[in-house]
């Protein structure tokens, strides 16, 4: 009930700012043609001491859809754009109409610090309803995304650094390495924290023995059933003999926590035997539900390269789901920088292999099990999207910013059931800085 | 603490039992000139022995230690004739004499020279330097880190109130490119429990302040310029001591005292401090907030709670002076403690609760110094050191707190825990031990009156090691150690030419660093995993050199150019990384380079005989290669990110200082200096061949312009004839700045204009000294650092009371 009456204000929201807009849309109109009247923006990180690093801060800048189409449009946004509050590259999300950005400061005096801002089109961002400060429970660098829930929920994660169980003051014999984990959920309507539990999640005895554990939680993603929470992990592994974390070793089953939501508690451990990465992502999302119903998980510092890993509706790993992108692909060492579902199945990843930076873009299909490199995209070498963030998901459409490290780039639009690629806006770059994101 | 009481007793039951044998003679008076006003700053002399005294702001002086029979003495100052006294003392006895100079017509020779004073000579040898007298600052409530920050150039950052961490910035240049010296020896010697935050200004002679080009006698990879702290060396036998007490429960005592047998040249000198502050200021703005269980924020305006500081050292120092084989010769032992609570991190928003530091140091020295050594012209020094350092830093408390200093409480009425695990990060007890051993040594040649040669050496090895008892034993057993050594030799061609006008001096110095590691590694022998070390070595020598010149272009005007090529060597972590802080090793780091220059003039006129005006400007330049930063890795794809240090950055720093010295008659002092720079970002062009758009711009995060301005007043035989009341204002200001690339008005500081009073009574017997200090008096928010608050309003009352004989 709820659902449709946000929905019904989303609706108006369109209609409102299309009237007030009045833009027109000229383009060829595909299938589903999205949202024609919505604002899209787009980010960009500052150099802080080295080229790429990103730490010099986050700025945005929105236009209309028909500018974000148009390759005769240049946007600037390290010369036009809003900064965003946060010391380091802030860690953005939208809403799904594009209207609202959402925010939460990484680092510095107000790390951890949420904040929603109403986008009304090229630098004009204005924070709507004060403050609210993750930062007590989840620390001032927190991992979060949205839920894929009409705009409703945030959640973001946190673990504390590892700890051996025999640490003084309690001694003993040595059992396991753990953090304490956090999960807390922040709810956008009022702009507050809804929720939040703290727990040791533990592994099997054997994998603890080993000096197993995980070292950071990130991108969780709720199921079809809206019930339970997937969390993903990234893992580490100490070395028992010196207490010192371990370089090299033999990585386990890619593993997952799953809570029950909204109530947040009963994490337990699901592990696949497909993939033997991380799933945590990176500053983005890494998990979806498809139209299937299934979860589909990306894995990171894979020893065969990222899979694309099942959860099925039960929210177990299906290990008869075998997605390698090394295989799909024809190339070695495959990692998923970022990537984002479509529709139909179809997704779009953001990856480099053969162990350099440079940044390519392949469609997906998850029920085929194929991948394809997107061309009529420039492949520059010095495109690196492992501080991406942002994808604008319009109908059948997704929009991702390609700027190679202080180049030009990009708007570039990729039609998921056309496979069209259209060039978009011109994306305006400085030297050391990069796009990171549409919204 | 017990060993220092005990070396307390012993000093004062030995200088008692020598003091008893002594014949107690002294001379004591005041000199006046013509007008019968008092004169300051005179010197006076005894004719066949190296005692003497200079007069104070009262024309007092007093010269102790003295054998009964005749003697010479004679008086001489700039701008008064030189005038012999004859007389005669018997045993016991305690001369009081008056004596009337008259004004001098000659503005040359050898009284004018005698009458500069040591301030005067080495502001004028050339060197970018300001030398800071601790004298009449040491009555008033102030600390040493007080007096640095109202020094043109300089910058103090603190974070928070008495005893919380310092950054220095010299003339754009901070952190481990300024080093801090005290008597010429590398301040790491002493720690935290010995530094600017805890020793008193009274305790100190003068502190120089040399900034970009360093003289060769302070040896060490000093980048961007040195402070060096010269503890008190009074000749004259002499007691004094304070106590202060003040706003925020601050109580701050010292005492120092110098007792010199005339007859066999033994000497004791001692002192000590005692610091102790609650800091529980109030801090209130957007910064300080406490966080409701539900996220929203509840500004608060409230007091710290977690910010006390204790300091407690003291030194005593045995041997002989002027003796026959010694200009001084002089055991001594230093020993201090002190406790520090830290409120919070980089920004004030989340405070700590439970998070303090504690350390102690013991150090072991021997001086020696000798004029004419052997061969008439010849000077040796020597300083040899050696401490005991000992740290512990103690981060145990698992909840967060408010600024109300309550626990908070989460959504499920729980307390939270902190995402680290205890305040600042991971829970630590982590004790560190260092043993540090330094040796300086001096060879001075005088060729003749305008030809000297210096050759310096200074070697400096540091032992550490680490134990953090929050680790396992086991985790223990596999943490690193890293000794370092340091050799650092300087040789310095000093010259003057055309009648003292040319001052010339030429340096160069060798540096060479050597640094062990061992990290703990896990072996595999007969299949059983043992600890095993890996060791490693890494040697550096680089050379670097520069020069400092003044030249007397007018009479009263002095052209003032210096500079060096400087260095700093990487560090040990630099090097060696550290797995607890993220860092790989970096076997192949280069020491950062730094072409260094200051050009400057001095001078002063008179105006009417009655307005005196001084004046120092000065233009630098600070163009730094190789400069040492982490590198960030923007994927950070390793479980375990770490990143090397590597020499990538390029900074240059382009400003310029102005000091103004106004002195009306006896009465009023103005002084006024202002120190404008820019800190750029020196990188022209990116890997595309593209020029950054930081290139040239203000580095975020530098105050970039101060202000300061004294303003005293000194009134005489007011209330009671003899006595004196001096009337202080102060203020600083400082611009606002960026603290971050991207600039907006959210990362930038508030502009701020600091103002202080302050009221000294001297009474008539010229032995106490009372006074009262109001800082702060508008009670405005200050920052040194973004989101961290100084003190407030604050008051302060002080006692100083000194005896001259005994």
């Amino acid at each position: 009930m709820k659902k449709l009456l946000l929905n019904g204000l989303l609706i108006g929201a369109m209609l409102g700012s299309a009237a007030l807009t009045g833009c027109s849309n000229d383009d060829p109109m595909p299938d589903n043609p999205g949202n024609a009247d919505r604002w899209v923006t787009v980010s960009g990180a500052l150099m802080g001491s080295t080229p790429g690093d990103g730490n010099g801060g986050t700025m945005v800048y929105a236009v209309s859809k028909d500018d974000a189409r148009n390759p005769e449009v240049s946007i600037d946004v390290f010369e036009n754009g809003y900064g965003v509050r946060s010391n380091r590259t802030a860690r953005l999300q939208a809403s799904e109409d594009g209207s609202t950005l959402f925010n939460i400061a990484y680092t510095g005096d107000n790390g951890g610090e949420f904040t929603k801002y109403a986008v009304n089109g090229g630098r004009n961002f204005n924070p709507i309803d004060g403050g609210v400060n993750i930062s007590q429970y989840a620390g001032t660098s927190p991992r979060w995304v949205k839920l894929f829930d009409g705009d409703r929920t945030g959640i973001a994660v946190n673990v504390t650094l590892p700890v051996p169980n025999n640490a003084p003051p309690a001694g003993g014999t040595f059992a396991y390495y753990r953090g304490v984990a956090t999960v807390l959920a922040l709810d956008f309507q009022e702009t507050l924290i809804s929720g939040y539990r703290q727990y040791e999640i533990p592994l099997t005895a054997e994998e603890e023995l080993q000096g197993h554990t995980i070292f950071r939680l990130d991108a969780p993603v709720l199921n079809k059933l809206g019930n339970k929470l997937i969390i993903g992990t990234w893992m580490r592994k100490y070395d028992v003999a010196s207490n010192t974390v371990a370089n090299n070793f033999e990585r386990l089953g890619t593993k997952s926590v799953v809570v029950d939501y909204p109530s947040l508690e009963n994490p337990t451990i699901i592990t696949s035997s497909v993939g033997h990465g991380d799933c945590s992502g990176y500053r983005s999302f890494n998990s979806f539900v498809a139209s299937d119903g299934n979860i589909y998980q990306a894995t990171q510092r894979d020893p065969k390269g990222s899979h694309i890993l099942r959860i099925n509706q039960n929210n177990e790993y299906d290990n008869s789901y075998i997605f390698s992108l090394d295989a799909a692909l024809g190339v070695k060492g495959v990692y998923v920088d970022a990537w984002r579902y479509v529709n139909d199945n179809i997704a779009y990843v953001l990856y480099t292999h053969g162990g350099t930076d440079q940044g390519y873009v392949a469609q997906v299909d998850l029920s085929a099990r194929t991948a394809t490199k997107v061309e009529g995209i420039p492949y520059d070498a010095d495109l690196d999207f492992s501080q991406y963030q942002g994808f604008m998901v319009d109908g059948d459409e997704v929009y991702i910013a390609v700027t190679p490290t202080g180049k030009n780039g990009n708007i570039y639009i990729l039609n998921s059931k056309t496979n069209e690629v259209i060039k978009g806006a011109t994306l305006i770059n400085k030297p050391g800085n990069h796009y990171i994101g549409v919204f | 603490m017990s060993r220092y009481f005990l070396l307390l007793l012993f000093m004062i039951c030995f200088s008692a039992s020598v003091k008893a044998q002594g014949q107690k003679c002294s001379i004591s008076g005041v000199a006046y000139n013509s007008q019968g006003e008092t004169l300051p700053g005179i010197m006076v002399l005894l004719q066949d022995s190296s005692l003497g005294a200079v007069t104070d702001m009262n024309g007092f002086f007093s010269i102790n230690g003295l054998s009964a029979g005749t003697h010479s003495i004679y008086l001489s100052g700039l701008g008064y004739q030189r005038k012999d006294v004859p007389v005669k003392v018997a045993p016991q006895d305690k001369m009081e004499i008056i004596v009337i100079l008259e004004e001098s017509e000659e503005e040359l020779g050898e009284v004018v020279v005698e009458g500069k004073t040591f301030e005067k000579e080495i502001e004028e040898s050339g060197f970018a330097v300001n030398v800071i007298e601790t004298k009449k600052a040491s009555l008033q409530s102030l600390q040493t880190n007080d007096l640095l920050n109202r020094t043109a150039g300089i910058r103090v950052r603190q974070n928070g109130g008495l005893g919380s961490a310092v950054n220095y910035n010299l003339n754009g240049m901070s952190g481990n490119s300024v080093r801090i010296f005290i008597d010429g020896i590398p301040i790491s010697t002493y720690g935290a429990s010995f530094s600017l935050n805890s020793i008193p200004p009274a305790l100190i002679e003068r502190i120089e302040v040399y900034k970009g080009v360093i003289p060769a006698h302070l040896s060490d990879d000093a980048l961007g310029g040195a402070i060096n702290v010269i503890l008190k060396q009074d000749m004259s036998n002499n007691l004094t001591a304070s106590v202060s007490y003040g706003s925020f429960n601050t109580l701050q005592a010292n005492f120092s005292s110098m007792y010199r047998n005339e007859k066999n040249g033994f000497t004791v000198r001692a002192s000590g401090f005692h610091n102790y502050s609650d800091n529980n200021y109030e801090v209130w703005g957007k910064f300080v907030r406490n966080i409701l269980p539900n996220g929203r924020y509840e500004y608060v305006r409230t007091r710290r709670f977690n910010d006390a500081y204790r300091s407690t050292g003291g030194q005593i120092q045995l041997g002989f002076t002027n003796v026959k084989w010694a200009d001084q010769f002089l055991i001594g032992f230093n020993g201090s403690n002190d406790y520090n609570e830290i409120q919070h991190g980089n920004y004030m928003t989340i405070p700590y609760k439970g998070r303090f530091t504690t350390s102690q140091s013991n150090v072991l020295n021997l001086n020696y110094n000798k004029k004419d050594f052997m061969v008439k012209g010849l000077e040796v020094t020597f300083t040899g050191m050696h401490s005991d350092r000992h740290e512990v830093v103690n981060d145990t408390v698992r909840w967060n707190y408010n600024w109300f200093g309550e626990k908070s409480i989460g959504l499920n009425g729980t307390p939270i825990l902190r995402s680290g695990g205890a305040q600042q990060g991971a829970p630590t007890i982590n004790h560190i031990d260092r043993k540090v051993t330094t040796f300086r040594s001096g060879l001075n040649y005088d060729i003749n009156d305008n030809h000297r040669v210096v050759f310096n050496h200074m070697y400096y090895t540091i032992d550490r090691r680490e134990q953090d008892l929050m680790k396992t034993e086991l985790e223990r057993s596999f943490i690193g150690t890293r000794d370092l050594t340091k050799n650092i030799s300087a040789v310095a061609y000093e010259m003057n030419a055309f009648n003292s006008r040319l001052k010339t001096n030429l340096f160069t110095k060798f540096y060479q660093q050597q640094i062990e590691r061992m990290n703990p590694i896990l072996l595999r022998q007969n299949g059983e995993q043992i600890r095993g070390e890996d060791t490693a070595k890494s040697k550096r020598n680089t050379t670097g050199y520069g020069l400092a010149t003044s030249l007397n272009v007018l009479p009263k005007l002095m052209l003032i150019v210096s500079a060096e090529k400087a260095v700093r060597m990487p560090s040990e972590n630099e090097i060696f990384g550290s797995p607890g802080d993220n860092i790989i090793e970096n076997i192949s780091l280069r020491p950062e380079i730094s072409n260094n220059l200051n050009v400057g003039f001095r001078g002063g006129f008179l105006y009417n005989s009655d307005h005196k005006f001084d004046f120092y400007v000065s233009g630098f330049l600070r163009d730094t290669k190789d400069k040492i930063v982490q590198r960030i890795n923007p994927r950070m794809n390793d479980a375990i990110q770490t990143d090397p240090f590597e020499n990538l950055g390029l900074v240059k720093s382009k400003g310029f200082e102005a000091e103004l010295k106004y002195e009306m008659g006896r009465n009023l002092n103005v002084f006024l200096n202002f120190s404008r720079f820019n800190t750029v970002f020196n990188q022209q062009y990116d890997p595309n061949g593209k020029e950054y758009t930081y290139y040239n711009q203000q580095l975020p995060n530098e105050p970039f312009f101060t202000v300061n301005n004294m303003v005293q007043y000194t009134l005489n035989d007011f209330i009671q004839t003899q006595s004196t009341v001096i009337l202080n204002y102060n203020f600083g200001f400082v611009d606002r700045f960026y603290t971050s690339w991207m600039e907006i008005d959210e990362f930038r500081t508030p502009r701020q204009f600091i103002q202080d009073i302050g009221i000294s009574y001297m009474f008539p017997n010229k032995k106490f000294v009372i006074s009262a200090d109001a800082r702060n008096i508008f009670d405005r928010q200050a920052y040194d650092n973004f989101a961290v608050q100084k003190p407030g309003r604050a008051f302060y009352l002080k006692l100083n009371y000194t005896i001259n004989n005994f």
